[in-house]
């Protein structure tokens, strides 16, 4: 059982529901990236998801597609997240027991072999890996090679998807499934939907074990409350990403940016 | 069916589409077979679409190129494309299973046109993504979409063409997969769309087989998605005496960003929900193109195709824009047809390897018209005359 697993598990068990904070590896530059993921290093935090950039990210709104463009803008690689997930995992620093799952789309992964990567990223320091664009059926190789290097993989499952098929995204999941809480894209939606209330308790009776997490759509402390109604984990990304880029000033100042929303938005946990 | 062209293809999709995706595969396979649907789209494509589309000897090019070169004239079928074919079979498809809203995806602006007219046929709503560059240099069609009741919706996103369309397609089918369906215009995307498109452009090949007078040497077509080339391809493949050769679009050369001949610079990856070859870098990351037809302009190519020429079935080759140019300006003059600037890569193949074809039957399917292509002919022609 590795960091993210052992986390999850343990709230789940005690009972207590956590954010889990999504930010786009380097939006901003490698330093900020840094800079906010130890900041996010908080007792509301159960985990930290690390965006790998894609040119191409269909599952994404305008907030996280500016946030990659940006992060390919400035540079960012493959080699350089590894740089940061390290660095992140330096013994004695804020941050170093994190938990951390990358998320990516399949093309960055696939590119340098899917083993390749899974080790690679497992020895940087990382815990989890989830794919927006890698349904179970063409999941298995991935999964493999992720359970290999000792990442736990993680799926999603939506209102469309079946009982039956939500029941193996669960059975193939480890440390948390994904929930996505609406139709659409990532970014924060005015008006909560209804409807996901419905999906989220089907899912968590479903679940048995295994943590919930929602996304889609939360970003504020309201919303918060709303999704961890059913759900043990609220995944907050789009406003995030858009508070971080907003802040003037250096990794600090944009530090500084992350913690507060984080502690605002943790008041919609119970 | 799983989707699957040897390694390629596949279902690499949002979850928020998988059951979107599953049941148009099954509404797909309950009505292609059947005989109310294949009637009523045989009506359409019969009366609406102008089919069949004839099969022309081109003479004068024959005897100048010493080879026997035959057109078949999908640049003849109603609203300019082969595209068409497709439009027509998923929009009565999407009507079918109760969809109410079409999108789509286009570049040359071909497929929205098709697209916009198969939903004002069967009275459904259609929303057509563009990216702004495209919708720049093909604005005749950009006004056809909006003539025939389509909303264009204009992509300001990455580098605004063709790939960037259909990234934002595909996010405004996750907002609604129930009551929309996503028009997907060439043999490319998630499964079921590249079996489904080559499925509703087999048409080509079929009609072409029956109108030729025994078989063709050499079959030659243009390769974007490839819906075009695999719909006359479709009738070949078993005839392993018949010469398959697609032609990319070679740009301005062969760095990267200057063409989109995903054969020559690209590798295996997965982008828009399949596997196939793409231009990608070293990290994964998509790479820009480049090609003086919207059309041709994307940086991947169908997964049928992939497989195709992994078995050694298809060659594939490229022609540059300046041969495209030269060979659009060819066939005005000699045969009087106007060829859309997608096809004419497959004509400047013809041209350049005349040497090779004395002698032979070629089959060349002439996809699309040029209307679309007078401005940027002519701002060519202007610059050529300043040079």
């Amino acid at each position: 059982m590795n960091r993210l697993e052992g986390r999850t598990l343990a709230l789940k068990r005690a009972g207590r529901r956590a954010l889990a904070p999504f930010v786009m590896a380097g939006d901003g530059g490698l330093e900020t990236t840094l800079a906010v993921l130890r900041a996010l290093d908080r007792p509301e935090v159960a985990c930290v998801e690390l965006g790998l950039p894609f040119s191409d990210p269909i599952a994404d709104g305008p907030v996280l597609q500016a946030a990659a463009d940006r992060a390919l803008g400035s540079g960012t690689s493959f080699e350089g997240v590894l740089g940061l997930v390290r660095e992140l995992r330096r013994p004695g620093t804020r941050g170093s027991g994190l938990p951390l799952a990358i998320m990516s789309y399949a093309n960055p992964l696939f590119v340098r072999g899917i083993e390749r990567t899974c080790r690679l990223l497992a020895e940087a320091g990382a815990d989890a890996l989830l794919v927006p664009d890698l349904p179970l059926e063409e999941a298995a190789e991935l999964r493999q090679a992720a359970l290999a290097a000792g990442l736990c993989p993680i799926f999603f499952v939506s209102a469309t998807t079946t009982a039956a098929r939500a029941a193996q995204a669960i059975q193939a999941s480890r440390g948390f499934v994904y929930a996505i809480g609406r139709f659409g894209v990532t970014g924060a939606s005015p008006d909560p939907n209804d409807s996901a209330q419905e999906f989220l308790q089907r899912t968590r009776a479903l679940a048995g074990e295994l943590p919930l997490a929602v996304g889609f759509g939360i970003g504020s402390a309201s919303a918060v409350r709303a999704a961890l109604r059913e759900a043990d984990l609220a995944i907050v990304g789009s406003a995030l990403v858009e508070r971080i880029q907003r802040t003037h000033g250096d990794a600090a100042a944009k530090a500084q940016a992350a913690d507060s929303f984080i502690q605002e938005l943790a008041q919609g946990i119970a | 069916m799983n989707g699957r062209f040897g390694s390629f293809g596949g279902c690499y999709a949002p979850e928020t589409l998988i059951a979107t995706l599953s049941e148009l595969t099954a509404a797909w396979q309950q009505h292609r077979g059947a005989r109310a649907f294949q009637q009523e789209l045989q009506q359409l494509l019969a009366t609406f679409a102008g089919r069949p589309t004839p099969l022309q000897h081109a003479k004068n090019l024959s005897r100048d190129l010493g080879c026997e070169l035959w057109l078949k004239r999908e640049d003849l079928l109603h609203t300019g494309a082969h595209k068409l074919n497709n439009a027509l079979g998923q929009c009565l498809l999407a009507k079918t299973m109760g969809k109410r809203r079409v999108i789509a995806e286009t570049g040359a602006g071909q497929h929205g046109v098709a697209t916009a007219a198969a939903c004002a046929a069967l009275e459904l709503e259609c929303v057509v993504y563009m990216g702004t560059v495209d919708a720049e240099r093909q604005r005749p069609n950009v006004l056809r979409m909006e003539l025939l009741g389509a909303h264009v919706e204009r992509v300001e996103a990455g580098q605004r063409t063709l790939k960037d369309a259909v990234n934002a397609a595909l996010r405004d089918w996750a907002g609604d997969p129930l009551g929309t369906h996503y028009c997907l215009g060439s043999a490319l995307g998630p499964h079921p769309f590249p079996s489904m498109v080559a499925d509703f452009q087999s048409v080509i090949g079929r009609e072409a087989r029956e109108q030729m007078q025994g078989l063709p040497d050499v079959v030659v077509a243009c390769v974007g998605g490839g819906s075009n080339a695999i719909g006359i391809f479709s009738a070949y493949l078993d005839e392993r005496g018949v010469e398959l050769v697609g032609v990319e679009a070679g740009g301005r050369g062969p760095g990267p960003g200057e063409h989109a001949a995903r054969f020559a610079g690209g590798a295996p990856g997965m982008l828009h929900g399949t596997r196939t070859y793409l231009l990608q870098d070293a990290e994964g990351q998509i790479l820009p193109t480049h090609s003086v037809s919207a059309g041709l302009d994307y940086p991947a190519v169908g997964p049928q195709h992939a497989e195709l020429r992994e078995l050694g079935r298809v060659t594939y080759t490229s022609a540059g824009d300046d041969e495209a140019v030269q060979a659009f300006e060819t066939l005005a003059r000699e045969e009087g047809i106007i060829p859309a600037l997608e096809s004419a890569h497959a004509l400047a193949w013809v041209l350049r390897e005349k040497e090779q074809l004395a002698g032979r039957r070629v089959l060349l399917n002439l996809s699309g018209r040029g209307d679309k292509d007078l401005e940027t002919i002519a701002g060519i022609r202007r610059a050529r005359v300043q040079r």
